[in-house]
């Protein structure tokens, strides 16, 4: 149990991280020095200022409207899952630093309780869409243009989500606790408090971090540099 | 436009618009022999410069290009 | 397939390669939002049409010989060598694309397939697999061009004609076709045919324009074939002809792909700035309206719809123009649902209509058309692209939609007061 909190909670994540940032900065590198197309590829109609270029890249990046008119049931989930993926990601600030204002005024107890109902949820939906994503993609009609890749990062994703959840619902460890471990990581003096490795789910942290270093090192090498390629090629349709 | 040509396929190419009639012609080719010889009577002007250049591009000849009265007149013999 | 050859294919990949390009590659989720949007794939629900698949060939040769990861794990992107299998499939899928970028339209990343099968063309034609008869008929406009003396007198002669017909038509023995007039204000590019000349000179005619007819046809075939070096050859000879008379704009006929090519493609292509602007005839023409030159009736009583060219709308972004024009000729106009930005595709686009292997499967694509046409219940359906009127012609048959299929300039025409066309009708 020890050796494998050691792998996943500690070795892993930095490897994860390093991999990841080094990754992500490569794929930028890459986009920033290949030379832009000389044609203009641009659709009409578009906005005549630079401003509203952004905003409709904004728009058309954070919203999709135009997906959501031609196949809504699939807009849903994918709102669902970046929204409530979005929502985790805030959730998870709270390892680096308790949030500022909300738990004075709610209390420890009341914040916690907070916690588990926003991160319960998120969990949830995130949940439902992946297996949304995994049905659609194995009994659609299209289903042959699937390639592994993508089974591979739902499974990564399913694996994340379900430990998280299981940590959110069965678990009794709190934010402070879970702190305390990354506080630790983030400061190179990497402990792992009692509170979680003695509690019933350290075992259930180890997992969640085992998917979640896997997804972090593939993330570059991936379909989901769409997190970021997204805004720069909605914007030459604006072009 | 002389009789003892003996053509192998006729096209009636009338009322299409350039560049259809060339593009007749290029799909038709292959339905002749080598050697072989298509007919085709086109109505737009424009197949007057289109066929020949067609032709001449992809090493086929044109044995004669005429006007008839409102109709053109190509005989084009495949050479390759 | 040897090295060597994939080392070429490769090569064309790594030559094409730029910004956008390596983006669309890098970021498609596969999430087949795009199905929906294609013609293609709607009417056929066959997958190799699907927009997605169409794009994930070119993604399957770059995963494997331009990322890393492809390199050590093909099999998980199911990266694979350009060999003959991915070619025959890419064959089919690129050259039946129309380019209507309908799936940009809704991508929620807006990749452009279009973009990146016109990188496929060039690999096909790396391959010795381009469309035979698109390159037939681009060599054939170069022909032409590089041979231009052996042509001048009888293209000379063909606008001659069409002279006699538009002195006749006008009522007017001085109206005239001309060519190669130093200092008018308008290049018009017309296409090879009759058809895109007689109603333009007639209108240039009646609103008092100062134009000169190009030598050449606007229609570009290397732009369908995908070799961007005989597409712009092919362009400049009428841009050429442009700066040599100096006129101060080039107005393209009734064509989608030649006006996206003259106004968008040409300038990139050749790394030049036009001094003149380039405008679609549509775009002239309701300006003459709007301006009181061009008296226009509104002659038309059947229900009239329109088609938006996917070059010359999504593409082109003329969308009001050409909808102003009919509402200016007819008492009932019905646009099409969707319309604009979001109109379906014909099926005609892209040089398929060239491609007679492709004939069955392009009237068969074009079933959204057909639903869209019969729902406005309009007895004219009018469109400013070649390529479109071919579609629907043959969708009108063989659906026996029994409506006409019209260009804006004929309907134009129909609506002017021209003392001859009685007559000419008459003799036709």
């Amino acid at each position: 149990m020890d050796t494998y909190l050691q792998i996943t909670t500690v070795v892993g994540v930095y490897v994860a991280g390093v991999v990841f940032v080094a990754g992500m900065g490569w794929r930028i590198y890459q986009w920033a020095t290949t030379p832009k197309s000389p044609v203009r590829l641009g659709m009409f109609p578009k906005p005549k200022t630079r401003g509203g270029r952004i905003m409709k890249m904004l728009k058309d990046t954070l919203i999709a409207p135009h997906s959501a008119r031609i196949e809504p049931r699939m807009w849903l989930f994918a709102m669902m899952f970046h929204v409530a993926a979005l929502a985790a990601f805030v959730g998870h600030l709270r390892l680096i630093q308790e949030y500022p204002v909300l738990p004075s005024l709610l209390g420890a107890e009341g914040m916690n309780a907070f916690a588990g109902w926003a991160g319960g949820i998120a969990g949830t939906l995130m949940m439902v869409a992946v297996l949304y994503w995994i049905a659609r993609r194995t009994f659609g009609p299209f289903k042959q243009l699937s390639v592994p890749e993508d089974y591979l990062l739902l499974v990564l994703l399913l694996g994340v989500i379900i430990m998280g959840n299981h940590m959110r619902f069965i678990g009794h460890v709190h934010a402070t606790d879970y702190r305390e471990w990354f506080q630790s990581l983030l400061a190179f003096k990497p402990v792992i408090p009692d509170s979680i490795r003695f509690s019933n789910v350290g075992w259930s942290l180890g997992t969640h971090m085992l998917f979640v270093n896997a997804l972090l090192i593939y993330f570059p090498f991936s379909k989901l540099v769409h997190t970021i390629g997204s805004f720069s090629a909605n914007l030459v349709r604006s072009e | 436009m002389s009789d003892d040509i003996k053509v192998d396929l006729e096209l009636d190419l009338k009322g299409l618009l350039c560049p259809l009639p060339m593009v007749r012609v290029s799909q038709n080719i292959t339905n002749v022999p080598v050697g072989g010889v298509i007919r085709a009577v086109a109505t737009d002007p424009g197949a007057m410069a289109d066929i020949p250049a067609w032709a001449q591009s992809t090493g086929n000849e044109v044995l004669s290009a005429g006007k008839e009265g409102s109709e053109f007149v190509f005989l084009v013999k495949r050479i390759k | 397939m040897d090295s060597q050859q994939i080392t070429t294919l490769t090569g064309v990949l790594d030559k094409k390669m730029n910004r956008q390009l390596k983006q669309y590659l890098d970021i498609c989720a596969r999430c087949a939002i795009c199905k929906d949007a294609c013609h293609q794939y709607v009417a056929t629900g066959d997958f190799t049409y699907l927009p997605a698949r169409r794009a994930e060939l070119i993604r399957q040769i770059y995963k494997k010989y331009f990322t890393k990861a492809g390199e050590f794990v093909p099999a998980l992107y199911e990266a694979r060598d350009p060999d003959e299998n991915l070619l025959d499939e890419l064959y089919e899928s690129t050259y039946a694309c129309t380019g209507c970028r309908r799936c940009m339209y809704y991508c929620p990343f807006s990749i452009d397939t279009a973009w990146i099968l016109s990188v496929a063309k060039a690999i096909l034609i790396a391959a010795g697999r381009g469309n035979e008869m698109l390159g037939q008929l681009a060599d054939a406009s170069l022909f032409k061009s590089d041979n231009f003396e052996m042509f001048r007198d009888v293209i000379v002669s063909g606008f001659k004609d069409i002279e006699a017909e538009l002195k006749e038509l006008t009522g007017d023995p001085s109206a005239e076709i001309p060519v190669d007039k130093q200092g008018a204000d308008i290049l018009y590019v017309a296409l090879a045919g009759a058809h895109s000349i007689l109603p333009a000179a007639a209108i240039f005619h009646e609103a008092g324009a100062s134009w000169t007819l190009s030598m050449f046809e606007s229609a570009n075939y290397g732009f369908f074939l995908g070799d961007v070096e005989k597409a712009r050859k092919i362009a400049d000879r009428f841009m050429d002809e442009a700066v040599r008379l100096g006129v101060k704009e080039v107005v393209i006929t009734e064509c989608g792909h030649a006006y996206r090519v003259a106004n968008i493609f040409h300038e990139a292509w050749s790394g030049t700035k036009h001094p003149f602007k380039v405008r679609h005839i549509l775009e002239v023409i309701d300006e003459y309206i709007k301006d009181g030159r061009l008296k226009v009736s509104r002659c038309i009583d059947v229900p009239v719809s329109y088609h938006d060219p996917c070059q010359v709308g999504r593409n082109g972004g003329i969308f009001e123009q050409p909808r102003d024009i009919v509402r200016a000729l007819a008492t009932d106009f019905r646009d099409m649902t969707p319309n604009r930005e979001q109109q379906w595709c014909c099926g005609g686009g892209g040089g398929i209509v060239a491609i007679s292997e492709m004939d069955a499967f392009r009237l068969k694509s074009g079933k959204k058309k057909v639903e869209q046409i019969k729902a406005t219940g309009a007895k004219i359906v009018a469109s400013p692209c070649e390529n479109c009127r071919l579609q629907m012609e043959g969708l009108n048959e063989t659906e026996d939609l029994g409506v006409r299929i019209a260009a804006i300039m004929d309907l134009v025409m129909e609506c002017m007061d021209l003392p001859g066309r009685k007559q000419a009708a008459e003799g036709a």
